[in-house]
């Protein structure tokens, strides 16, 4: 039976990777595919302990799936490898100097590996990525509009969405819907027809690194469609004083 | 009080005339214009001259967009190898005949535009490239238009004029959130009414017969009105010739269609991407 492990938002805090891994090693029945949904990395001088981490799996480790996240995104706005954004992202929320931390901290010879991160992944009926289908800056949360949500599962052709931006950890189910709708053409009115929604998911897979001490995971199985969110605990060595 | 909607105008001047002169004539007290003013049609700097000096509210096209980008005109959408190559002539072509102050006007051009109740775009609000076409998903269909805060939202790019109305819309969910302890609400979602309003083209009409379209939105009577107009459109189809275009697209100006070549090229692929 497959096993997805599903994370997002190391955001550089290795100490809470190395958390949510021994917790997904301890794991029954055994975790079988590894899923990291971006946001590797942050502006601080840790990250890049993180990319190296993931990068270098130990023996009998699972290779993880990685693709891009935010604060990815922004780093290959700086060194140009995407198109800039008006007003940059990165600026906007966190200021110049936050930006410069940013280009100092990741070493230059790390950013095409990032470069080549997967948008996102299509396996069997789920799509997992970053942010949304469109793009890895949208954040999708239960408050956001549910034709929004339910615009960004089907345009994948997938009958759910994993996603990480925001953080959380929600399970949003569009569970039916419809809609009538009437067009008239140059040939006249044409019949009516009624839409109807089928089921869709969309999951936020919470975060690992942003919350202090408390990161949070999802473990999910395609095949009983049975989905729970970890919460992991650790405590942060300070050694004899 | 009424409202001139059109779209897509490809530098078909002759078009462009003949609209005008039917929406002075059905009294239309404002006009709107959803883009692509230059490309395939023969006279693009006279068009955004005609438009500027009107100062009809414009948004941008995708094949404005194009032109001031720099970019190849493909539309992701042609049947051939062959096609594709016409394309990037016309392209080419109309890079090397308009003047720098349409340029400069092409790309000052918003992407959506809002009149109250009404928002205006060329293909949907998210891409000037995507085609809201009759046979969108409901829903779908339904979020381009409540994305805009419109109830009525205004389109072009496909070059076949509709009106779509959207009625009864409700989705049913429950979410779930939290951790250890689990947080279960069902909610329900209702949307009123709403309309997508395709214009259809003024310069390159698709709907199988070469008449320029456009529409008339009454404000008092809610009452969308299809206009479809008829023009000299044989010439723009010697202008065309004239003007050192490919002769093939005068051919389609004239049926209407949406392609003079047939789709038998199974190797082709997008440049950008599928």
């Amino acid at each position: 039976m497959s096993i997805w492990a599903i994370l997002s938002g190391i955001e550089g805090n290795l100490i809470a990777y190395e958390a949510v891994l021994a917790d997904i090693k301890r794991q029954t029945p055994k975790v079988t595919e590894l899923f990291i949904l971006g946001d590797l990395i942050n502006a601080n001088p840790a990250s890049p302990k993180v990319i190296e981490r993931i990068r270098q799996p130990r023996t009998g480790e699972l290779v993880p799936q990685v693709c891009k996240g935010w604060w990815e995104e922004q780093l290959l706005i700086l060194h140009g490898y995407v198109q800039p954004i008006e007003p940059n992202p990165l600026i906007e929320k966190y200021g110049v100097g936050t930006a410069k931390q940013l280009w100092d901290n990741i070493p230059r010879e790390t950013v095409p590996w990032i470069s080549e991160l997967h948008f996102g992944f299509m396996e069997l009926d789920c799509f997992l990525t970053h942010g949304s289908s469109i793009n890895v800056l949208e954040e999708l949360t239960p408050k956001s509009s549910p034709l929004q949500l339910f615009d960004r599962v089907t345009r994948t052709q997938a009958r759910r969405l994993f996603c990480g931006r925001s953080g959380q950890t929600f399970r949003y189910q569009i569970k039916d819907g419809s809609v009538t709708s009437t067009v008239i053409t140059l040939d006249g009115v044409q019949p009516t027809q009624n839409a109807e929604a089928a089921e869709h998911y969309i999951i936020g897979v919470g975060n690992v690194g942003r919350n202090s001490n408390q990161p949070t995971y999802a473990l999910y199985s395609p095949e009983t469609d049975k989905l729970r969110f970890q919460s992991v605990r650790y405590a942060i060595s300070r050694g004899f004083s | 009080m009424k409202i001139a909607v059109m779209s897509c105008i490809h530098g078909n001047y002759e078009a462009l005339e003949t609209v005008l002169r039917d929406i002075e004539y059905q009294k239309a007290e404002k006009i709107y214009c959803l883009g692509d003013l230059v490309g395939y049609g023969p006279f693009p700097s006279n068009v955004v001259e005609m438009i500027r000096s009107l100062d009809i509210p414009t948004v941008q096209g995708c094949w404005d967009e194009d032109i001031v980008e720099g970019l190849n005109s493909c539309e992701c959408s042609y049947p051939s190898v062959l096609a594709e190559r016409r394309g990037k002539f016309v392209h080419e072509w109309t890079n090397q005949h308009i003047h720098d102050e349409t340029r400069e006007y092409l790309a000052e051009l918003p992407k959506t535009l809002l009149d109250g109740n009404l928002a205006f775009v060329h293909g949907s609000p998210q891409s000037q490239h995507e085609y809201l076409l009759p046979e969108l998903n409901g829903f779908i269909a339904l979020e381009r238009v409540l994305s805009t805060g419109a109830d009525i939202l205004f389109c072009g790019h496909t070059h076949v004029p509709y009106v779509r109305s959207l009625d009864r819309g409700q989705l049913q969910v429950r979410v779930t959130t939290g951790v250890e302890t689990l947080n279960a609400e069902s909610r329900s979602f209702n949307a009123d009414l709403k309309r997508i309003v395709n214009v259809g083209s003024v310069g390159e009409p698709r709907h199988g017969r070469p008449n320029a379209t456009y529409v008339i939105y009454d404000t008092d009577s809610d009452q969308v009105t299809i206009r479809e107009v008829e023009y000299d459109y044989q010439k723009t189809c010697a202008a065309i010739i004239e003007r050192g275009l490919p002769a093939i697209f005068a051919w389609r100006l004239a049926k209407g269609m949406e392609y003079a070549e047939r789709a038998d090229d199974a190797s082709h692929l997008c440049e950008r991407g599928i």
